[in-house]
């Protein structure tokens, strides 16, 4: 098995030094050298583009302002009437923000459906390597879930597990070399609509626990607890942080990828970056969300 | 794109306000990430065999403390892309 990978491995190899060469001749942002087909031909192509970092990051993270300010048409990487109708939904100025947006989060809920639709027809009794995969990461996070809530309120699991394995998707499909595929989370609304959810989940369960009214006299009692409105505040900025964190880590971490990736002329550093800032943060992420979640609820629960 | 001379001035504070920002929030984030790790090699150094627990609430104990360094690195961005 490992003999016949190596030739492909070598002819990988081989167009990597190539490509690094050419990167270290090519002079600056604004040119530089490219292997690749034209028009049916090998070449070596030196290409001198108009573009410079400013307009790589308004392309990356502000998509409306760059095709306004450039006036191209932009590239819609699917249904041309589907982009006709957000046009008109939400006008020209966010059209393209949204409509990215949204494609990527219909891929990641079908990618989700998917893997569920698969993992469910094909469960055996012996396991099989992908199975195997999924109940590890069930188990383990319903281990936590008894930890922090106690055993009768197992039936938390499945909302922790979706939540971690969604955001844990929406994550990692930012790595996907392809034009148009963005983190969903790189956009605020996804992260804060996460938040409103996780914490109306909460207050949900501790109307559940101990009555509405049970629930209210903990906030609005002036005599045992003279700053309650503070409290109320606290609630809302419960969701902030939670989202924020995700957002800007999300964010944050596709800025310095961009950003330090060009200055390389992208040069094996890319590589680097893109393991510690997709994998292992969008992991950690992923987990102090689920963790925040857990911990918000649990709370309630046991005072 | 031409700016006036006002519209200038309120441009380049606003790149001097976000340089300060994140400097000055990278500060405590630093602080006190730096502070949990070391305590965490005095748990692992002293009880070898909890280390996975210690090494998880390590990490999710940094992420939360990180997020006033995030915070800042938001506002940041805003000053930067919005003005």
């Amino acid at each position: 098995m490992a003999q016949k990978k190596n030739p492909i491995l070598m002819i990988i190899l081989i167009f990597f030094l190539i490509e690094i060469s050419l990167v270290f001749f090519s002079k600056g942002f604004n040119k530089e050298m490219q292997l690749g087909f034209d028009k049916g031909k090998f070449v070596f192509r030196n290409i001198e583009s108009e573009y410079n970092l400013q307009h790589k990051i308004t392309e990356e993270f502000q998509i409306d302002e760059y095709y306004k300010q450039s006036g191209e048409e932009p590239s819609i990487y699917g249904s041309n009437h589907l982009y006709n109708f957000f046009k008109k939904v939400f006008g020209q100025n966010s059209a393209m923000g949204t409509f990215q947006l949204l494609r990527m989060l219909l891929l990641v809920d079908i990618l989700l459906l998917f893997l569920a639709i698969l993992i469910k027809k094909r469960l055996l009794e012996r396991p099989s390597q992908p199975q195997i995969l999924f109940e590890v990461t069930y188990s383990a996070l319903e281990q936590f879930v008894i930890e922090t809530l106690g055993k009768e309120k197992v039936n938390y699991t499945p909302y922790i597990v979706t939540l971690f394995i969604f955001i844990w998707i929406s994550n990692m499909i930012g790595m996907v070399p392809i034009p148009g595929f963005i983190e969903p989370t790189r956009n605020l609304n996804v992260p804060l609509g996460l938040g409103v959810f996780a914490v109306a989940i909460v207050h949900i369960t501790a109307i559940k626990v101990k009555g509405f009214w049970g629930h209210l006299k903990n906030y609005v009692n002036p005599v045992k607890n003279p700053l309650f409105l503070l409290d109320i505040i606290g609630e809302f900025s419960k969701v902030v942080s939670i989202s924020f964190r995700l957002f800007g880590n999300i964010l944050g971490g596709a800025i310095i990828i961009l950003v330090v990736s060009s200055l390389v002329s992208y040069v094996v550093f890319p590589v680097g970056l893109t393991l510690f800032f997709g994998v292992f943060v969008g992991t950690i992420q992923a987990f102090v969300f689920t963790m925040l979640a857990l911990t918000y609820i649990g709370v309630e629960i046991t005072e | 794109m031409e700016l006036t001379l006002a519209q200038g001035i309120v441009k380049a504070a606003a790149l001097l306000g976000a340089g300060m920002c994140m400097g000055m929030g990278a500060l405590g984030p630093g602080v006190g990430e730096g502070f949990v790790a070391g305590k965490a090699c005095e748990g692992i150094a002293r009880s070898p065999e909890n280390a996975s627990l210690i090494t998880r609430t390590m990490l999710v104990g940094q992420a939360v403390s990180e997020s006033t360094g995030i915070y800042s690195l938001v506002i940041a961005l805003l000053l930067i892309f919005s003005t």
